[in-house]
């Protein structure tokens, strides 16, 4: 114990140094979008799932091989939860996904976590900066919350906002992730890699214990939930896929094929407008939001293409993209019960 | 009817292996699956990876065994809780089949040494409720996901509290069963 001031101020300037590392070790956090219900209420509600903390274990250590290799085990229809990063596409299966739920990867330099949970079949990716997440074996409405390995703060991962442990009340910052089929994407990204069936674990990875994806069935063509929900609604069937995004007062939920149907949506929002563009080559949905009254007009977006980052034009360069992701009606409903919903042009 | 057609040992064993592999398919170590593949490999092999818990008294694989349509996923540990589980089913089994081929010997009824083996069979097979749960999708259930974990050592306890009671109405073990029937002799005698 420091006994004279010199080794009180040396103990204190280690402190300091020992306390900014951890600082800034964690997790890259920012404002969190729209939070419909107290945090507390959240964590109060959250259950375990049946597996203890790393009772699903994330992937730490991921090995990737190439599209070629990929395609002897992958179909075409098979999901994937990709990203594209400075010029580096990977795609990360289902298959895979549902074993492990997070994989904490670092691509073209940046520290990403993908995850992934299968009950309320949402894809996020968050910049992790030197943390990793972990699966913390707890769930809330049916969502997996994740734990940071620093701070050693829960974060559910639809709210993407910590409920509990030192960082509660601050937001993750996303990385866009798309949630589609393996066909379309090894045809946007050619030169893509796909996470290895070799991660470290048994598992069998031909088979997915809740259902399949390609046809869709079991847990994921319908049917109730397992766990209980804040709220219900039967606007649609509580498994049907909608594509949402939130901002920090509102959130909102679109309606896959009424945007398919359109092409583009758009949204006159709280405090500012967003366009929803369809993206037909991957079958999901990019936004951006304008200051009001400053979207670009239908016949600018006719111009607007599809290439490995995403829509781009010059109808776009002014809008700032927004993340949006797919997630099951009812496990959307039930974190934002206040959700715009938009299904029709 | 002969004792030994009556007490039926190799039934109670072939009740216990299938026990045992239903144990290991319903908490997915054992899964059946197509199409066909032939391999083996070995993935972390470490005391750690050993005894990590995947679930309640449910422990991490180390090695993937694919048998044509069927794929094992080898965890000692959980091999082992298979093996005691199937232990005192063919345990528990062989005193139902000798407690009624023996009534007034055991001086129990043939229909009550079935109906006292019942909780010992539920409880056995209450392991296997999360997979039921899951298969039938019963809405809102999965809430008590955390409780079935502790499902497993109450089967082993009135398994083995059952097995106790079958002995104290006169069921040999199986052991003793066999040196009566096959005239073996004590190896502590011998």
């Amino acid at each position: 114990m420091p006994t004279c001031p010199r080794q009180l101020l040396i103990a204190s300037a280690l402190g300091l140094a020992l306390a900014s590392s951890v600082m800034a070790s964690t997790i890259p956090t920012g404002e969190p979008a729209t939070v419909q219900e107290s945090l507390a209420k959240y964590w109060d509600e959250s259950l375990s799932g049946g597996p203890p903390r790393d009772g699903i274990p994330s992937i730490d250590n991921a090995r990737f091989e190439d599209a070629g290799q990929a395609d002897g085990w992958l179909e075409d229809g098979s999901r994937i939860i990709g990203i594209y990063r400075n010029g580096q596409a990977r795609a990360y299966p289902q298959s895979l996904l549902v074993w492990h739920e997070i994989v904490n990867d670092t691509i073209a330099g940046d520290a990403i976590a993908i995850t992934y949970c299968p009950l309320t079949g949402t894809a996020l990716g968050f910049e992790r900066g030197e943390d990793e997440l972990g699966v913390s074996g707890r769930l809330v409405n049916s969502n997996l919350i994740m734990y940071n390995r620093a701070s050693d703060s829960y974060w559910p991962q639809i709210l993407a906002a910590a409920i509990q442990g030192p960082q509660k009340g601050q937001g993750l910052v996303e990385v866009r992730v798309v949630w589609t089929d393996w066909a379309s994407w090894k045809s946007r990204h050619p030169e893509t890699e796909v996470l290895s069936r070799r991660t470290g674990y048994a598992r069998n990875y031909r088979r997915d214990p809740y259902g399949g994806y390609n046809p869709r069935s079991g847990y994921y063509a319908g049917g109730g939930t397992l766990f209980p929900v804040f709220a219900q609604s039967d606007r649609f069937p509580g498994k049907h896929e909608i594509l949402g995004f939130r901002t920090s007062d509102e959130a909102v939920a679109i309606e896959p094929e009424a945007l398919a149907r359109a092409g583009h949506l758009r949204h006159e929002g709280k405090s500012a407008d967003f366009l929803i563009l369809h993206d037909p080559g991957l079958d999901t949905g990019w936004v951006f939001r304008a200051e009001p009254g400053n979207l670009p007009h239908g016949n600018a977006l006719e111009e607007v293409v599809f290439a490995a980052d995403g829509p781009s034009g010059d109808a776009l360069a002014e809008l700032e993209p927004i993340n949006a992701f797919e997630a099951m009606w009812f496990a959307w409903h039930a974190f934002y019960p206040d959700t715009v919903v938009i299904d029709s042009p | 009817m002969s004792e030994a057609r009556a007490a039926r040992p190799w039934l109670a064993l072939l009740a216990g292996a299938g026990y045992g592999l239903f144990y290991l398919y319903a908490i997915g170590d054992v899964t059946l699956y197509g199409p066909p593949h032939w391999g083996a490999y070995l993935t972390e092999v470490s005391l750690e990876r050993i005894f990590t818990a995947r679930s309640t008294l449910m422990f991490e694989a180390i090695a993937v065994i694919e048998l044509g349509w069927v794929v094992w996923l080898f965890s000692p540990l959980n091999l082992f809780l298979a093996l005691i589980l199937a232990g005192l089913l063919a345990a528990n089994m062989h005193g139902v089949l000798y407690i009624r081929a023996h009534p007034k010997q055991c001086q129990v009824g043939g229909n009550k040494a079935f109906i006292g083996a019942l909780p010992a069979l539920f409880a056995g097979g209450a392991c296997c409720a999360p997979s039921l749960i899951l298969l039938l999708g019963i809405p809102g259930l999965g809430a008590f996901g955390a409780l079935f974990g502790w499902l497993l050592p109450i089967s082993i306890v009135v398994l083995g509290i059952n097995r106790i009671w079958q002995h104290g109405h006169g069921a040999p073990s199986m052991l003793e069963y066999a040196r009566q029937r096959f005239g073996l002799n004590n190896p502590s005698t011998a």
